[in-house]
């Protein structure tokens, strides 16, 4: 379970989040709604602590993130895969190297827990599962938008994360790539157990994976809830939040 | 009697603009510095994780050495030259020509070649860190590799400083017997001195001290440049536009440095 209370960040004395309370339960997937810029991905990256809040409090499992130490902060990271928003692929590796990097994490050469026979069996499963079969060798560099994001997912899920962090994972991909990547966030759920927190500003696809969603507005939690408890939110700012990314979407759909 | 007190100084605008602009600059200076040396503390108590990027530190060997080695050859060869044809040019008619060898021998070993190679390592090496630590750290890929649980420093800067510190020295070696080799042909050839002649005042005038001298200096400028660099680009901010930039100060600063620690090398080991 993740716990966010109250944080707060400004950057260059701009305040971005000033009181942002979110519960993500176990297994679910949450997704995190809001405006961009609304300070979505930096609450996202304070989860992992790859920033810190100027207050507030961030616990995993009860413990909190905060105030870890490097070594345990990346204790804690091992049970995260992240899909960053422009994939954050390594465009001197290779994919199938970029993949197998979340396999030797933490561990010198000799200390790996798998061979280099078992990496590779590791890393072509989560290529097959994102639909990237037999592309270990192709560069980044060759890729699409839309495969970038896969292999940006396969090297998330590869370790077997507990809990997966997107970034806007549909963003920038045409309907039928942004589709794809839907039924595999959603797969992460059903077949593995996965506790997924998702930052977009996509509703369409929001709806498609979210179990609750959390919306932010001026850097606070304007509402946290099911899909049918935020549709018939009597919030005249939940409302209004709802109708214009919904007329957004349609207006890309047609 | 009036009295001048500190608001009532304030609206002359000269003075304390002036001091303003030297207050705010100092103190920017201070945290770069300070950031800078706790990127290098921090590697160095952290030196343990970089055992995750064995294979990085390789790679990097290569890159920092051996795809240095053409502008290397380049550089020392015409150094050695010119050093030659100079210093026999300028004491041509009143010192025995064996002298030329001892000069160049004792000018490539203790300065021209550590300083020159470094200076243009400078531009090479040190542009291409910032720029290639600059652009992941752009494209959340310095991100990725924490958020994987990876020591981004420990997997980034540690291979490339140790690569530096080992290769520079290497690069030297291999400079001053080019240009010493270069130093040769430009007094045989350009300047009608005896080779034999040369050789004799090169052997003479050679001093291991000197040799360890150039060496010492080298791998502290590998330091320098290859941490400098990577300071640079892992605290780059605003996009392309800043690793531009940031590529900008690297050269600068590694040269600044370079040249200022070449004087305090030279002041307080020779």
């Amino acid at each position: 379970m993740i716990t966010i209370r109250n944080i707060r960040k400004s950057f260059d004395e701009r305040p971005i989040l000033h009181g942002v309370n979110i519960d993500v339960r176990d297994r679910e997937t949450l997704v995190v709604l809001g405006r961009s810029g609304g300070g979505k991905s930096v609450m996202l990256k304070m989860i992992v602590g790859l920033l810190k809040p100027d207050s507030g409090s961030i616990t995993v499992d009860g413990s909190d993130v905060l105030s870890m130490t490097y070594p345990r902060l990346r204790e804690l990271r091992f049970k995260f895969g992240f899909l960053f928003q422009g994939a954050a692929l390594f465009d001197s590796l290779t994919v199938g190297e970029n993949v197998a990097l979340a396999l030797r994490r933490g561990r010198a050469k000799d200390e790996l827990e798998l061979n280099e026979v078992e990496i590779a069996e590791r890393v072509s499963y989560a290529l097959d599962v994102v639909g990237l079969k037999n592309t270990e060798r192709a560069l980044p560099s060759n890729l699409s938008g839309g495969m970038k994001k896969r292999v940006g997912l396969a090297r998330a899920i590869v370790p077997s994360p507990r809990y997966m962090l997107y970034d806007e994972p549909t963003t920038g991909l045409d309907m039928e790539t942004a589709d794809e990547i839907n039924v595999l966030i959603n797969d992460l759920r059903t077949k593995l157990g996965v506790t997924s927190i998702v930052v977009t500003h996509d509703i369409h696809s929001a709806f498609v994976v979210g179990d609750r969603f959390a919306i932010l507005d001026g850097g606070k939690t304007l509402m946290t809830g099911t899909r049918a408890e935020i549709e018939n939110s009597t919030n005249e700012d939940v409302r209004k939040y709802i109708s214009s990314s919904l007329s957004t979407s349609r207006t890309r759909l047609t | 009697m009036e009295v001048s007190t500190p608001a009532a100084r304030t609206p002359r605008t000269q003075g304390p603009l002036v001091f303003d602009v030297i207050g705010r600059h100092t103190i920017s200076f201070l945290e770069h510095l300070g950031m800078y040396f706790g990127l290098i503390w921090w590697m160095v108590r952290n030196v343990r994780n970089a055992r995750e990027s064995s294979t990085n530190f390789f790679s990097q060997m290569v890159q920092i050495g051996n795809d240095s080695i053409p502008i290397v050859v380049f550089v020392s060869t015409f150094v050695g030259m010119v050093t030659a044809v100079q210093s026999a040019y300028q004491l041509y008619s009143w010192i025995p020509r064996s002298v030329v060898g001892g000069l160049v021998i004792k000018s490539v070993l203790l300065e021209l070649t550590p300083l020159l190679t470094a200076l243009v390592l400078a531009g090479k090496v040190g542009a291409t860190i910032t720029a290639e630590i600059g652009s992941m750290r752009v494209t959340e890929q310095v991100d990725a590799l924490e958020a994987m649980g990876f020591d981004s420093v420990s997997f980034l800067i540690t291979p490339r400083i140790l690569a530096g510190v080992v290769m520079f020295p290497v690069l030297v070696v291999f400079g001053d017997l080019l240009a010493v080799l270069g130093g040769l042909f430009g007094a045989v050839i350009v300047a009608h001195i005896p080779a034999g002649a040369f050789l004799a005042g090169m052997k003479s005038s050679f001093l291991t001290r000197d040799a360890l001298f150039g060496l010492t200096k080298a791998t502290i400028f590998g330091f320098t440049i290859t941490s400098i660099a990577s300071y640079q680009g892992y605290y780059v901010t605003g996009g392309s536009a800043g690793v531009g930039k940031a590529t900008m100060a690297t050269v600068v600063f590694t040269c600044l440095a370079v040249v200022i620690l070449d004087f305090i090398l030279a002041s307080t080991l020779l």
